[in-house]
């Protein structure tokens, strides 16, 4: 029984774990005022790039340095496109995800043709001698891989850069009352550009944790979805970083589960497991869980003087 | 007042030999509008300095020109012996000149301390240390601020003390403040007053800019008067003619609301017999509106407005009057009490309903409330009868033209046609299309009409007075809600006066109750 | 002087179609360097899609069939725009149109009834899905102030996932497993239950959508141009506070604004059921709701906009599909053509915006 919790909440961080990625680095898009549905995109375009770093390089690394700079990439059109030329933010999304996926599909065909399923040099597992052989501690926490701690650190770097920050409160000034901002002497277009930009980051590192740490392969449209769930990952979490995490691995629990819940014999539908994040998110958002309120000005461009 | 405020006489003493800021004839033009001209004043450290002038004046657009957000076309300005051409508002603030607008620009989620390090504190947040500064600087000037309260939860006296210590906390040697008694209740004018002193007295320069003079009086050591963009009087405030700066202000205005007042005195005359006996228009039954924090907003309002008769209510904004508006508006839900036009029930009853039983509404924000301002002339004229112009669902858009076209001839609004754009209008040409659908309600039973000539020029304030006039001699009986006790004794029969969301006192509404009408506003008597 | 004072918004006509032909061009044109760069003909290539999209009276038929299904959401999507409110769940509100349909057509005992209810009763019952679907984030606005931007994305995963358990589960409407081999599908809907052709030709998939996708464009044209419903819509859009003033149920607008553009998105479900699959399985609308939603941001307000849009994106997927089988491109350049021209064509509205401020 400890052994089977231990293996549900070490299963439950690692399929949360690109969810908690993706969504601290939205976080603080939407926190700016913008809204990514491009998240979806970015981290699909980071799944394949880094799998094909990895792959050419043979060194993972490499490939999760393809990842995130593959994603910048897209952030910064999306930053460009929905920052400077005012552009309508969800638009603009739904255009990406439709790009990335033919994009990522065209090239995977391309270049990988017939060689599909190609194993990709993935990173390896954490194994501290004497701990990670901890009977339940280890086999929850220390058994993960390397990335998944990594990771963890940069999530708590933007947990920091928010709160103790000048530019984490000039990204939350920028989301609420920009034109306030504006008059403090805070450059709002720029912030929210870094802000798409640290999104950007952010989701690279999501991506390529599908493909280069978890299931060391790409496959078509691998993220399926993942990019959506972060962002209801975000919403669920009212804003706030510590509740977006939380929101992440409740919804990493209901994947692990319905893995866990057949072997115990248990049976529950494997679509209501599915679809709990987005209800959860749904009720929070109509204000059952509390009442949330989004940043004044999400969605809004910025332009001074009107 | 305690303690010896900082600075010190000798260095003001000296300060007054030269200026801080001295404008030489400053001129600006806005296409054909002229907005100053020749504009020669001088600001000295240690002063309160007042600028008096009313809605258009050019107070604003001086402001802007000191503060760097405009360029003058012509003239000179010195600050601190040096010629002042400022790039633009960083370069102001820079140099020592700080600004409380009277919209403030605050974050109203985050915190006092972190709207005041927003912009200023680089790196890692120096919170701990912007928080003790705040405190200190607050303390400095008399007044306590608590860095770490939510700015969305904070009084509007509270907001302004934010504002005025993030410019405080800049060290200016000039303080610019625009408007601010505009936004105050009363009660807080006071404590500005002294803060605005203990400024001037910590060797700085203070410019107050306002259209009411009464109420800064008591603290200004200079005032000067613009009018038309023309610098009208100048006095020191010790020996100053209170009576003949206000009538340089206002210009031919006074003589205009003579007439008004000499009109309104007639026809009180005439038809004071005839109102006890008519029957009741409006009634309000001890109406009550608690905020979203559940703050008392309007306690047990109870008034009765007979058919023909105008009934002024005077107050100071934010003592209710807002929310009376809204409720009887039909779009707010009073928390106790019910009101009732003719002899219906419309205490729950919604816009709509308050539309068919013939009260006619003007709301005090217009832009907010009375139009939408991205629609037609037409459209906006009949937003509230666009039924009539329906047939199987489809708007019979030639038929509801025609109809406005009349009207705006009715009404003398004027546009280049009933399908021109709202928002291309004048504020007096959009206030006289909302008159118009809103009297043209047919039966009109009751009027409500909020601040209805805020911001319109003399012509449209005539014409909106004898609109009002002409539906309570049709029968309706009107509630003007209006924070200019001239207006209120111009126009209406008797006065009530709301402070702090009650009703203290009713007054007949001649100019002789001028005094009685403006202490009970100011809850002095009750 | 006078002539060229007539001329100016002539040239901000021709500007704003000018830009969309452009970045569609434009976009073409990569699509041919990219299939030129992996190697395959462009000539085969091009003719491959042409075929795919017009060729035959199947492939053009099937090309409107699509267009058909992502006006409908256009359509809904332009309607609830008026009102200022953006509807992100055409993807949801197709699957649950979808599911609605295929229940009653499957379950309903409607197969045997007359005067063509066999047909019409399904289609209602999308419609009226896609309507409550629309009309909860409606409701949830008025209710609860939730951005309807997101709770119609959310409502969208939770339809999508509800396709999948209504066809995982033989409780539902999965059908009978007979072998471990059987799909996760519906059964077939009854031959009765299905859209009549518009053509005589046996070949040709087109069928009697095309005539309600027609006839809801029309009518969305009447209801956003003339009537009273659309001018109140846009007063709601505007200035919500002061069209409740003027007397308007404010909450009641929001919300048949957002359960109609469901209600066209459930319509299409049920067509695109009806008239084409025939079953349900996972992924039933295969993006066909972020598609129509592209097509009604395009089209700026225009219901003859959605129409060609959708047109266009329909042509696009059947050619694509046919490149791949014919000429070995694969049909996910027809995803990046789509994503490029939605890209290009959002990053350009500011162009649009400064010829609209020009002087007139």
């Amino acid at each position: 029984m400890e052994e089977t919790l231990a293996i549900f909440i070490a299963s439950t961080l690692r399929l949360a774990m690109p969810l908690i990625l993706a969504a601290s680095g939205e976080l603080v898009s939407e926190r700016a005022g913008v809204l990514n549905l491009s998240l979806e995109g970015m981290m699909l375009t980071a799944a394949f790039f880094g799998a094909l770093g990895s792959w050419a390089t043979g060194n993972p690394v490499l490939g999760i340095c393809c990842a995130v700079i593959a994603a910048l990439a897209v952030a910064t059109v999306q930053a460009l496109l929905s920052v400077h030329l005012r552009a309508n933010q969800l638009v603009v999304g739904i255009g990406f995800n439709i790009l990335a996926l033919g994009a990522t599909t065209l090239l995977y065909r391309i270049i990988f043709g017939g060689l599909s399923r190609e194993e990709i040099p993935g990173l390896p597992k954490l194994d501290i001698p004497g701990l990670s052989d901890l009977p339940f501690i280890g086999t929850a926490f220390l058994q993960q891989s390397v990335f998944v701690y990594v990771g963890l650190a940069f999530v708590g770097l933007i947990w920091l850069m928010l709160r103790y920050t000048a530019f984490g409160l000039a990204v939350r000034a920028v989301g609420d009352e920009p034109r306030s901002a504006d008059k403090a002497g805070i450059p709002v277009l720029r912030v929210r550009y870094l802000a798409i930009l640290i999104t950007g980051f952010m989701a690279g590192l999501a991506g390529s944790f599908l493909s280069i740490a978890d299931i060391n392969t790409f496959t078509e449209n691998m993220t399926n979805g993942a990019g959506y769930l972060a962002l209801a990952g975000v919403i669920f979490g009212g804003w706030n970083i510590g509740r977006t995490i939380g929101a992440c691995l409740l919804f990493g629990a209901a994947t692990a589960l319905q893995f866990q819940l057949p072997a115990m014999g248990i049976n529950v539908p494997t679509a209501f497991l599915l679809m709990l994040p987005y209800l959860l998110a749904l009720l929070a958002v109509a204000g059952v869980v509390g009442r949330l309120e989004p940043p004044t000005a999400l969605t809004l461009p910025f332009q001074r003087g009107k | 007042m305690h303690g010896m405020p900082e600075g010190g006489v000798g260095q003001t003493a000296a300060a007054a030999m030269r200026p801080l800021l001295a404008l030489e004839s400053l001129g600006k033009r806005f296409g054909n509008l002229q907005a100053l001209k020749d504009v020669a004043l001088e600001f000295r450290a240690g002063e309160v300095h007042c600028l008096l002038g009313e809605n258009g004046a050019g107070k604003s657009t001086l402001c802007n020109l000191i503060f760097g957000v405009y360029r003058p076309d012509e003239g000179v300005m010195r600050f601190a012996g040096k010629e002042w051409a400022p790039s633009g508002p960083a370069e102001a603030l820079d140099s020592g000149i700080a600004m409380v607008h009277q919209h403030f620009s605050l974050v109203p989620r985050m915190t006092v301390v972190e709207n005041l390090m927003l912009g200023q504190s680089r790196g890692i947040l120096k919170r701990r240390q912007f928080a003790a500064m705040i405190r200190a600087t607050a303390e400095r000037f008399g007044f306590t601020l608590d860095p770490e309260a939510v700015v969305g939860e904070l009084s509007v006296g509270e907001r302004q003390r934010t504002e005025i210590v993030k410019c405080l906390m800049r060290e200016p040697r000039l303080l610019v403040l625009d408007e601010p008694t505009a936004v105050l209740p009363p009660g807080e004018i006071g404590a500005l007053l002294d803060i605005c002193r203990r400024v001037a007295d910590s060797g700085r320069a203070v410019i107050l800019v306002t259209h009411k003079l009464a109420e800064i009086a008591k603290v200004a050591d200079r005032v000067s008067v613009l009018r038309g963009g023309q610098v009208v009087a100048k006095a020191e405030m010790a020996s100053a003619d209170m009576g003949a700066l206000v009538r340089a202000m206002v210009g031919r205005e006074v003589k205009s609301l003579d007439v008004a007042l000499a009109e309104a005195a007639g026809r009180t005359e005439t038809r004071a017999g005839g109102d006890e006996k008519a029957p009741h228009a409006l009634v309000c039954d001890g109406l009550g509106v608690r905020d979203r924090h559940g703050a008392t907003r309007l306690d047990n309002f109870t008034l009765e407005i007979r058919a023909g008769e105008i009934v002024g209510l005077a107050g100071v904004e934010g003592n209710g009057q807002s929310e009376l508006g809204m409720v009887l508006a039909g779009l707010l839900r009073p928390s106790a009490g019910r009101f009732f036009i003719g002899d219906t029930d419309l205490t729950a009853a919604g816009a709509a309903a308050v539309t068919a039983a013939g009260g006619g509404i003007v709301p005090e924000d217009r832009h907010a409330v009375a139009c939408v301002t991205g629609m037609s002339v037409a459209e906006n004229m009949y937003l509230n009868k666009l039924g009539q112009f329906t047939r199987f669902g489809l708007l019979r858009r030639k038929a509801l033209n025609e109809a406005a076209r009349g009207l705006m001839r009715n009404f003398d609004v004027r546009a280049a046609g009933p399908e021109a754009a709202f928002s291309g209008l004048s504020g007096g040409n959009q206030q006289k299309a909302v008159l118009a659908r809103e009297l043209t309600l047919s039966p009109l039973k009751a009027l409500v009409a909020a601040q209805p000539t805020r911001g319109l020029d003399i012509n449209a304030v005539e014409a909106v007075y004898r609109q009002i006039r002409a539906a309570a001699n049709r029968g309706a009986g009107v509630l003007l809600i209006s924070s200019e006790l001239d207006e209120l004794i111009a126009v209406a029969d008797r006065i009530v006066v709301l402070y702090r969301g009650r009703l203290v006192g009713e007054r007949p509404a001649r100019a002789s109750e001028r005094g009685a009408i403006g202490a009970l506003m100011s809850g002095q008597a009750a | 002087m006078s002539a060229l004072v007539l001329a100016l918004p002539d040239r901000r006509r021709i500007a704003r179609l000018a830009i969309p032909l452009g970045v569609v061009i434009t976009s073409l044109l990569v699509s041919l360097l990219l299939i030129a760069i992996s190697g395959r003909s462009v000539p085969e290539a091009i003719e491959a899609f042409l075929d795919g999209a017009f060729g035959t009276a199947f492939a053009f038929g099937a090309s409107v069939n699509r267009a058909v299904a992502l006006s409908m959401v256009g359509l809904g999507f332009i309607l609830a725009f008026r009102a200022n409110l953006t509807n992100v769940g055409g993807e949801g509100q197709i699957a649950v149109g979808g599911i609605a349909a295929t229940a009653v057509a499957l379950h309903g005992h409607v197969a045997d009834l007359p005067l063509g209810l066999a047909v019409l009763l399904p289609i209602l019952a999308g419609t009226l899905a896609g309507a409550a679907w629309g009309g909860i984030a409606g409701l949830l606005k008025v209710r609860f102030g939730t951005n309807e931007v997101i709770s119609t994305l959310l409502l969208g995963f939770i339809a999508l996932l509800m396709v999948y358990w209504s066809v995982q589960s033989t409780a539902l409407l999965r059908q009978p497993q007979t072998s471990s081999a059987t799909l996760p599908e519906s059964l077939p809907i009854p031959p009765l239950t299905r859209l009549p052709g518009l053509t005589p030709d046996p070949e040709s998939p087109l069928h009697v959508g095309l005539i309600i996708c027609l006839l809801a464009a029309v009518a969305t044209a009447v209801v956003l141009q003339r009537s009273t419903f659309g001018l109140r819509l846009r007063a709601i859009g505007l200035n919500e506070l002061a069209a409740r003033r003027a007397g308007m149920p404010g909450g009641l607008l929001l919300m048949a604004a957002l359960a109609i553009a469901g209600g066209f998105g459930g319509l299409a479900g049920a067509i695109m059921l009806q008239g084409e699959q025939y079953y349900l399985k996972t992924g039933f609308s295969s993006g066909y709701g972020f598609d129509g939603l592209v097509v009604g941001l395009l089209s700026r307000g225009s219901a003859i906009g959605v129409l060609a849009g959708a047109l266009f994106f329909g042509f696009l997927r059947s050619g694509g599909i046919s490149m791949e089988i014919m000429a070995g491109v694969p049909a996910a350049l027809t995803l990046v053509i789509q994503g490029l021209i939605v890209i290009a064509v959002a990053g350009s509205v500011i162009l649009i915006e400064k010829l609209d401020k020009e002087p007139r």
